[in-house]
C-alpha cells in the first residue's frame, strides 16, 4: 500500500514522489509510511512512547509540521494513498466511517467508529456491509453529511482517468460487473454516456433516511470495516466536486479546515466552526491550528529538532530522523529520551527476482542464498534500519506472520546472514543450466549505490555476473513496473493496506497483482490465492497466507532483505508523540501543545 | 632545491649571458620558494597516485572491502575517535560501509588526476593544433574555426555536462565500456570537447603576432615547407602559453570532476573519487567531522599547489606579466 518515498539519503533536496498508486518503498534507506503494523516491542523507544503518550491533552497552541516535500502528493480524499498523508488528513480534516485507534502499541491497529455509529454490520456471508452515519456530522459549510455524500465519494474512485493514484479497492471489491476489457462497467460520476450507473446503485445502497449505507461486495470480506478506514471511502459533496481541481479545494468534515495552501511554502489548518464535538468521539482536536512548512532540507529539520528552540519545540515531521543523527538521538541523552521513538514501520524491503528472466528456481534460490543481507542492513544504518527478514509478511502483521524457515532449512542448510557463496555455487551447479547474467536495478541515492556495490560483490563471490543499473529515483517504479524495461533483479518494498495479508500476497505474486515485480504467472499458486481471498474464517485465512508466503520464498520470487524500522524525534512541547503502528507515523489527530 | 640537475647548477655560477629562454625560466622558477614547495607536493601526490595499487597492497588496505566490524551496530558509524582511525585504518573508515578511507583517498586521487591530466593533454594537443592552423592560415579557415570556438564557448558548460550525462554514458556503455570506464570516459570527452576552444583562441592570438616576426618571414622567404614553419619555427615559441594554460587548467578540471561527482553525474560507486567522497561526507559533518575533512583537505592541497605552481610558471616564463624575479 501507500507510497510516497522519501528517501532518507536523497538529501540534495528533492523528495522522491512516487506517482503510482502502489505502495512501494524505493530503497534500502527509504522511508515510507503505510497502514498496518502491530506492536513494536522495541526497547528504549517503547518506554519513551508510554511516557509521552500518557496524560490528557490541553487545548490551544499551534502544531508545526516540517517536511522536505514541496506539497502533499494529494489532498483529495479519494486520491490519498500515502500512509503519512492518510494519518494526517484523517486526523484533521477528513472523516471516515471507521478509523484506526489513535494509541501506541497494539491498540493502534484496532479500529473504532468515526462517522459511523459502530464498526459496521456484515451480512451472514460477509458479502454485504452496512454502516449507519451518526447525527450531527457536517461539511465545513454546515450542511449535513448523509449516505449520498459517502456514496458520491466512493463513486469518484471509478473515474480512473481523473481520480488517479488512490487505492482502488472500491473497484476491485464492490459487486459491479466488468466489461470485456476487465474494466468496471461503472465509470464514475463524470461520465454520462455508456455508463452503467444502475450497477453502482445496486452495489452501494442508501437507506430512505439517507443515514445507512450498504456495500455489496463481489466476495466475502470479514474485514471490510478496515477497508473503509481509507479516506477513499470518505464523503465528498457532489455540488462542490470539481473533479481534478478538487485536489486543491477539499471540503472538510473534520475539526479543522484548510485556510491556506501554498505549494512549496505552507499549509495552514484552522478550526472548523461547523464541526460538532458531539458528533465526533474520535478526534480530541487540541491545537488551535496546524501549520505545515514545505520544502525544507532534511538535515536542517533534524538540526532544528535537536536544538529544540522557540517554535521548534512544537515541531513534528513526516520523515524520520536521518541516519547520521540516529546515534546522537538514541544515545540515551536525556534531551531526547522523552521525545523520540524507534519502532517498526509497515514495510518489508526485498529484492524481486523477475521470473521471466530467471525462470530456473534454483538460480533464484542461488541469488537468495548468496546475498550478504547483514551487510545490506549495515549500509542502511545498522539495527536502526531494521531486522533480517524471512518473507514478505512482517511480524507486525501478527495474525498472518509465521517464520518461513527461509534461512534455517528451506534451501537444504542454514544460511548465514552474511550469505553462503558455496551453497549458491552448489545450487547453480545442481540446476544443470548456466546462470544467466544478472542486472540489478535500484533507485539512485548514495546509500543505494553502496548497497548495490555490496549486492554485486556478494553475488559475484558465488560466480554470477552482475551489472548495476541505477535509475533516477523519481522514475524508478515507472521503469521497473514496465515489463519491457524490468531486468533480472529489482529493489522494492511493500507494506499492507490493512491488517490482512490479502493486501500483500495477491498484490506481489497474484495474477492481477498491482506490484507483481516478480512477474509470477503460476496458475496453481493463483488458485490458492483466490481461495484464500474468499475465506471468511480469519484463522484459516491466516494459515493460507502463511503457507503462500512460505511457497513464494521457496520459489525465491522475492528475497526479503529487511523488516524496516523508523525513528522519530519531536519538539519538547509536543504532547502524545508516539509511533502509530497503523500508519508508521504520528497519530496526528491526537497531538497537543504542552503549556 | 639544492638538488637541481647538473647543467643548471653549472649555469648558476656561469656568466648570465647565453642562456636560453627555457634555462632562464627554470632559474627564475627555482628561486621562487613557494613554487618549489608546490612542485614537490605535486610530485609527491602524482607519485602516490601512480604507485597506489602497490602502496595500498603493501599497507594491507583495500578500498572496496566492506567491513561491518569497525562500525557501530546501531547507526553504522565508525567505532572509536577520529572517524575510526587506527593502525589498520590510518585515516579511519567510511560510515555505513567500513571501507578504508586512506585507500579510497589514494585510489580517488588516481581517478581524479587521471581524468584531469588526460583531458588536459587532449585539450593541449587539439587546442594548439587548431589554434596554429587558424592563426597561420587565416582567411576562411580562420573564420570557420573562430565561429566554432565562439559557438562552443557560448554553451553553458556545466549545464550541458549534467544534461548530457545520462545519454552519453549510456552510449559509451552500449559501445562496450564498463559503467566505471564509461563515466570516466564521459568526463574526459566532455572536458576536452568544451576545453580546447579557450586554448585554441589563445594560441591563435600568439600565432598572429608570431607570423609577422622576422624569423618566420625569413623561413618563409627561404622556402621552408609550411609544416616546418608551423612546428619547428612557431611551436617552440608557443610552449610558454601552453604550459601556463595546462598548469592552470588541471586544478580547474580536478575541481570540476569533484563538483560533478558531488552532483551525482560524475563517478559512480564503487569507484572512489574525491568529489564523491566529499558529497558522501557532507551529511556527517556533525558526527564524523574527519570524514569530511580528509577529502576536503586533499582537494584543497592539490588545487592550491597547482595554482601556486601555475602562477609561478607563468611569471617565470613571462616576467613582464607579474612579480617576476629575474
Amino acid at each position: 500500500m501507500s507510497d510516497t518515498i522519501l528517501d532518507k539519503e536523497e538529501h540534495m533536496g528533492s523528495a522522491i514522489k512516487n506517482g503510482l498508486r502502489l505502495a512501494a518503498v524505493a530503497t534500502a534507506g527509504a522511508l515510507v509510511l503505510a497502514a498496518c503494523g502491530s506492536s513494536s516491542s522495541d526497547s528504549s523507544s517503547g518506554e519513551a512512547t508510554e511516557s509521552a503518550a500518557s496524560g490528557e491533552g490541553a487545548p490551544g497552541g499551534t502544531i508545526n509540521v516540517l517536511t522536505l516535500e514541496e506539497q502533499f502528493l494529494h489532498v483529495d480524499p479519494q486520491r490519498i494513498y500515502t500512509g503519512v498523508d492518510l494519518a494526517f488528513f484523517n486526523g484533521y480534516t477528513t472523516r471516515t466511517l471507521t478509523a484506526y485507534n489513535m494509541a501506541p502499541g497494539a491498540e493502534g491497529v484496532t479500529i473504532v467508529p468515526d462517522m459511523a455509529t459502530d464498526l459496521g454490520t456484515p451480512s451472514a456471508d460477509a458479502k454485504s456491509w452496512a454502516f449507519t452515519i451518526r447525527d450531527g456530522v457536517t461539511f465545513e459549510d454546515g450542511s449535513p453529511v448523509g449516505c449520498k455524500d459517502v456514496k458520491y465519494g466512493v463513486s469518484r474512485t471509478f473515474a480512473t482517468d481523473v481520480i488517479t493514484d488512490g487505492p482502488t479497492y472500491a473497484i476491485s471489491m464492490l459487486d459491479i460487473p466488468k466489461d470485456a476489457d476487465g474494466a468496471s462497467v461503472y465509470k464514475g460520476p463524470y461520465v454520462t454516456e455508456g455508463n452503467d450507473v444502475a450497477a453502482f446503485d445496486k452495489a452501494v445502497v442508501c437507506s430512505d433516511d439517507d443515514k445507512t449505507i450498504t456495500f455489496n461486495l463481489n466476495r466475502p470480506a470479514g474485514d471490510f470495516n478496515y477497508t473503509v478506514t481509507l479516506t477513499a471511502f470518505s464523503p465528498v459533496p457532489a455540488a462542490k466536486d470539481t473533479g481534478e481541481g478538487y485536489d486543491d479545494a477539499v471540503v472538510s468534515t473534520g475539526p479543522y479546515k484548510i485556510s491556506e495552501y501554498t505549494k512549496g511554502q505552507k499549509m495552514v489548518l484552522v478550526r472548523n466552526e461547523n464541526w460538532s464535538k458531539d458528533s465526533d468521539d474520535y478526534r480530541p482536536a487540541y491545537p488551535d491550528q496546524i501549520v505545515v512548512t514545505f520544502a525544507l532540507d532534511l538535515a536542517a529539520i533534524d538540526q532544528r529538532l535537536i536544538a529544540d528552540a522557540g517554535d521548534d519545540q512544537t515541531v513534528v515531521t513526516f520523515t524520520g530522523v536521518q541516519p547520521e543523527n540516529l546515534a546522537t538521538v538514541f544515545s540515551g541523552d536525556p534531551r531526547f529520551v522523552d521525545r523520540s521513538v524507534d519502532g517498526y514501520d509497515p514495510y518489508v524491503r526485498y529484492l524481486a527476482v523477475n521470473t521471466q528472466k530467471v525462470p530456473n528456481q534454483m538460480h533464484r534460490q542461488a541469488i537468495a542464498v548468496a546475498l550478504n543481507r547483514a551487510e545490506m542492513i549495515t549500509i542502511a544504518g545498522g539495527s536502526f534500519a531494521g531486522d533480517i527478514g524471512d518473507g514478505v509478511i512482517k511480524p507486525n502483521l501478527a495474525t498472518d506472520y509465521a517464520p518461513s524457515g527461509m534461512w534455517t532449512d528451506m534451501f537444504g542448510a542454514a544460511v548465514a546472514d552474511t550469505g553462503d557463496a558455496e551453497l549458491a555455487k552448489k545450487l547453480i551447479a545442481d540446476s544443470g543450466e548456466p546462470m544467466p547474467p544478472i542486472t540489478y536495478q535500484f533507485p539512485i541515492s548514495p546509500t543505494n549505490e553502496k548497497a548495490a556495490a555490496s549486492i554485486k560483490a556478494s553475488l559475484e563471490a558465488a560466480g554470477m555476473t552482475v551489472t548495476l543499473e541505477g535509475i533516477e529515483a523519481g522514475q524508478y517504479y515507472g521503469v521497473v513496473l514496465d515489463p519491457e524495461q524490468e531486468k533480472e533483479l529489482v529493489s522494492a518494498g511493500w507494506g499492507p493496506d490493512w491488517q490482512n495479508a490479502s493486501t500483500v500476497i495477491p498484490e506481489l505474486f497474484g495474477a492481477n497483482g498491482g506490484f507483481n515485480l516478480s512477474r509470477v504467472d503460476d496458475p496453481a499458486y493463483e488458485a490458492e490465492v483466490q481461495a484464500a481471498l474468499a475465506m471468511t474464517d480469519r484463522t484459516a485465512q491466516a494459515d493460507a497466507w502463511k503457507a503462500l508466503n512460505k511457497k513464494a520464498m521457496e520459489q525465491a520470487w522475492a528475497v526479503p532483505t529487511r523488516f524496516g524500522k523508523i525513528q522519530y524525534l519531536w519538539g519538547s512541547k509536543v504532547g502524545n508523540g508516539f509511533l502509530w503502528d497503523a500508519y508508521g507515523s504520528y497519530a496526528f489527530g491526537d497531538l497537543f501543545v504542552k503549556s | 632545491m639544492s638538488t637541481a640537475t647538473e647543467p643548471t647548477v653549472a649555469l648558476v655560477d656561469a656568466p648570465v649571458t647565453g642562456l636560453s629562454l627555457r634555462q632562464l625560466a627554470w632559474r627564475r622558477l627555482r628561486r621562487d620558494r613557494g613554487a618549489m614547495i608546490a612542485m614537490w607536493v605535486l610530485v609527491f601526490i602524482f607519485g602516490i597516485a601512480i604507485l597506489t595499487p602497490w602502496l595500498v597492497g603493501l599497507m594491507g588496505l583495500d578500498p572496496y572491502a566492506f567491513d561491518g566490524t569497525v562500525l557501530s551496530p546501531a547507526g553504522s558509524l565508525p567505532l572509536g575517535d577520529w572517524g575510526g582511525a587506527s593502525w589498520e585504518h590510518p585515516l579511519g573508515v567510511e560510515p555505513l560501509t567500513g571501507r578504508d578511507l586512506l585507500a579510497r583517498l589514494m585510489y580517488g586521487a588516481r581517478v581524479s588526476l587521471f581524468i584531469a591530466v588526460t583531458s588536459v593533454v587532449i585539450i593541449a594537443v587539439v587546442g594548439t593544433t587548431i589554434g596554429i592552423i587558424a592563426g597561420y592560415k587565416g582567411g576562411w579557415l580562420d573564420t570557420i574555426i573562430g565561429r566554432s570556438t565562439d559557438l562552443l564557448l557560448a554553451f553553458p558548460f556545466f549545464l550541458m555536462l549534467i544534461a548530457l550525462s545520462p545519454v552519453l554514458t549510456q552510449r559509451l556503455e552500449a559501445a562496450g565500456l564498463s559503467p566505471e570506464a564509461a563515466r570516466i570516459g564521459y568526463l574526459i570527452i566532455v572536458f576536452a570537447f568544451f576545453g580546447w576552444p579557450y586554448l585554441a583562441r589563445l594560441i591563435r592570438g600568439q600565432v598572429l603576432s608570431l607570423r609577422e616576426r622576422e624569423f618566420v618571414e625569413a623561413a618563409v622567404a627561404s622556402g621552408a615547407p609550411t609544416r616546418r614553419i608551423l612546428f619547428k619555427e612557431m611551436l617552440p615559441n608557443l610552449w610558454a602559453p601552453i604550459i601556463v594554460y595546462v598548469t592552470i587548467s588541471i586544478p580547474t578540471l580536478i575541481a570540476a570532476e569533484a563538483v560533478l561527482s558531488y552532483l551525482g553525474v560524475g563517478i559512480v560507486e564503487p569507484t572512489p573519487s574525491w568529489g564523491k567522497m566529499l558529497a558522501d561526507s557532507v551529511r556527517y559533518f556533525a558526527v564524523v567531522p574527519t570524514y569530511l575533512f580528509i577529502p576536503g583537505t586533499a582537494l584543497f592541497i592539490v588545487v592550491y599547489a597547482f595554482n601556486v605552481f601555475g602562477d609561478a610558471v607563468r611569471d617565470a616564463l613571462d616576467p613582464r606579466t607579474g612579480r617576476g624575479i629575474a
